[in-house]
């Protein structure tokens, strides 16, 4: 009896967790669903009657508010990004696990550079790119984002890599197969779940990256977390909140959907990084 | 170790060395050169040496060491919060996470949210005429406070990222308390350990580890903090919320003072390596997880 009314009050705990801690996509969802004239005269949770206008509104207002061309550019420089990230680290981390090679300051400054804020390198990026012709571009973004994930990603290689059986290895080396031959047919196979939790959360930690694309971008590669905001820049004080919340939650939409279907993954990787570094 | 793999080994590090110093390295050189100079837009390739003075106006600064506070305390504060609030989650809901692993991705959803993007959904939900929270505090209790006025700010922006991070830490410490063995409470609750004792006395210490790296993971990112304030306050009324990384935002694209900016960039980086130096000896000093 005892033991089931503990239980009950677990689950009105997790409830109510999982209510506050996704308030506000709970609620802009909410306001999203609202016509403009309901949104001014009912703030609460209820809709009464539910449409999809708002939505219709953002796609239809491109010639002011392109959010299809910040998604994509989000798209696009997350993917570089992510990819990137893991074709430098993978080798690296096998040089370090298998060769020893880099081990002593590579993986240290990996874990390190976690802790310094990256606005330290922000300024004489801005003034390097200005140089090069990289700003604004969607390239110069996803090197950004990149370098924001290296780290996390290299540290996740290098464990998961040290943990795979050396045997394999050995009994290709003795068919005469080469390192690059190796790694790219036994190490790299072997260790497809680690490249895709890592590239997964890779993905989400660059779309939601701000700093950069607020610096680094002003139009051209603005990614979808800052274009956001140039919504509410534009409207001045007259915000179409319906419409803002459609914005909003269409910019959240596919990095939580990821995060729904591979939570497992994403838990894993996030633990590992956290543990591991 | 054999000559060649040590060649291919170096080999293979090679492109991430490239980029990193192509991104880092290069940066913070020039972070160097330009806090000991007289710099603008005009002269950004040929700066003026000048000594420290940038350094010594960032530290004659008020709103320089305002900003630190402001980031010292938010950070600590926002920690403390996280990892009680998260560890109190964690094993309070194990035994419901231990039948249905997925609830816990439920939870996890507010850290894949941008930052950026939860700054602006609380423009809107904590707005006086359309938001939730107004509303529903006027429903309740007949009242609101000004939540990003000089009063509220502060608690308003803890209580954000409180609620955004916590489930980091309920993730971490959901992973290191399921990792204890149950030979070890078993043994223990047959010595008489019951409830609070055997938590109190065997969970909690074994969890040691994880706690503390917790705490520092997440005392880091709220320290340098800017996503969110900036979308939702800004630098804040009086310039009450203005955290370290919004003070060398805003000398650097408002005030166009590059070398302020980057001695100020530098002092950060000075104070992210004593704090690396605390977490670096803690840890050596602890057994490994």
């Amino acid at each position: 009896m005892r033991k089931s009314l503990v239980n009950a009050l677990r689950w009105l705990v997790f409830v109510a967790a999982v209510i506050v801690l996704n308030f506000p996509v709970i609620a802009t969802l909410v306001t999203s669903l609202k016509s403009e004239a309901e949104i001014m005269t009912n703030a609460s949770l209820i809709i009464e009657a539910p449409t999809l206008d708002n939505y219709v509104a953002v796609f239809a207002m491109a010639d002011r508010f392109d959010i299809l061309h910040f998604l994509t550019n989000s798209l696009v420089a997350s993917l570089i990004g992510s990819v990137l990230a893991i074709f430098l680290a993978f080798p690296a981390a096998y040089a370090m696990a298998r060769f020893g090679v880099g081990r002593s300051w590579l993986l240290p400054l990996a874990v390190n550079l976690r802790a310094v804020p990256l606005i330290i390198f922000a300024i004489p990026i801005y003034l390097m790119y200005q140089q090069v012709g990289l700003l604004d571009t969607r390239f110069g973004l996803a090197l950004i984002l990149c370098l924001v994930n290296v780290p996390l990603v290299l540290v996740l290689f290098a464990s998961s890599i040290a943990d795979l059986p050396l045997e394999i290895e050995e009994a290709g080396r003795v068919d005469g197969a080469g390192t690059l031959r190796l790694l790219v047919y036994v190490v790299a196979p072997m260790s497809l779940n680690v490249v895709a939790a890592s590239s997964v959360l890779a993905f989400i930690y660059s779309w939601n990256e701000f700093l950069f694309g607020l610096m680094l971008t002003t139009n051209n590669a603005t990614p979808v977390s800052v274009g956001a905001s140039f919504f509410f820049a534009a409207s001045g004080g007259g915000v179409r909140w319906g419409v803002a919340a459609a914005v909003m939650i269409l910019a959240t939409l596919p990095p939580l959907v990821l995060g729904l279907l591979m939570y497992r993954q994403i838990g894993r990787s996030m633990t590992a990084g956290a543990v591991k570094g | 170790m054999p000559r060649t793999s040590r060649f291919e080994g170096r080999l293979l590090i090679a492109p991430l060395t490239a980029f990193l110093i192509a991104l880092l390295g290069f940066p913070l050189v020039l972070d160097i050169i330009y806090s000991v100079s007289r710099v603008g837009f005009e002269n950004i390739r040929a700066p003026e040496l000048i000594g420290f003075s940038n350094y010594a106006k960032a530290m004659a600064d008020p709103e320089f060491w305002a900003a630190a506070w402001f980031s010292l305390r938010f950070g600590l504060i926002v920690a403390v919060i996280q990892v009680v609030a998260g560890l109190g989650l964690a094993v309070f809901l194990a035994p419901l996470f231990a039948k249905r692993p997925w609830l816990i991705a439920l939870l996890m959803l507010p850290m894949m949210v941008a930052p950026a993007l939860v700054g602006l959904m609380y423009r809107l939900i904590l707005h006086e005429f359309v938001g939730a929270v107004p509303y529903y505090l006027l429903e309740w209790y007949g009242d609101f406070p000004a939540f990003l006025g000089r009063d509220w700010a502060f608690t308003t922006l803890v209580t954000i990222e409180t609620l955004q991070w916590t489930p980091f830490a309920l993730l971490i410490l959901h992973s290191s308390y399921a990792a204890v063995s149950p030979d070890i409470r078993e043994a223990a609750s047959l010595d008489g350990a019951r409830g609070r004792r055997l938590f109190v006395n065997i969970d909690l210490p074994l969890m040691m580890p994880a706690i503390g790296i917790t705490f520092f993971l997440r005392f880091i990112d709220s320290f340098r903090v800017f996503d969110n304030l900036y979308t939702l306050v800004g630098p804040g009324a009086g310039g009450s919320t203005t955290s370290m990384s919004i003070y060398i935002y805003q000398a650097f694209f408002k005030v166009g003072d590059i070398g302020l900016a980057v001695a100020a960039s530098m002092l950060l980086l000075a104070a992210s390596f004593v704090v690396l130096w605390v977490i670096n000896g803690l840890t050596a000093r602890k057994a490994p997880l």
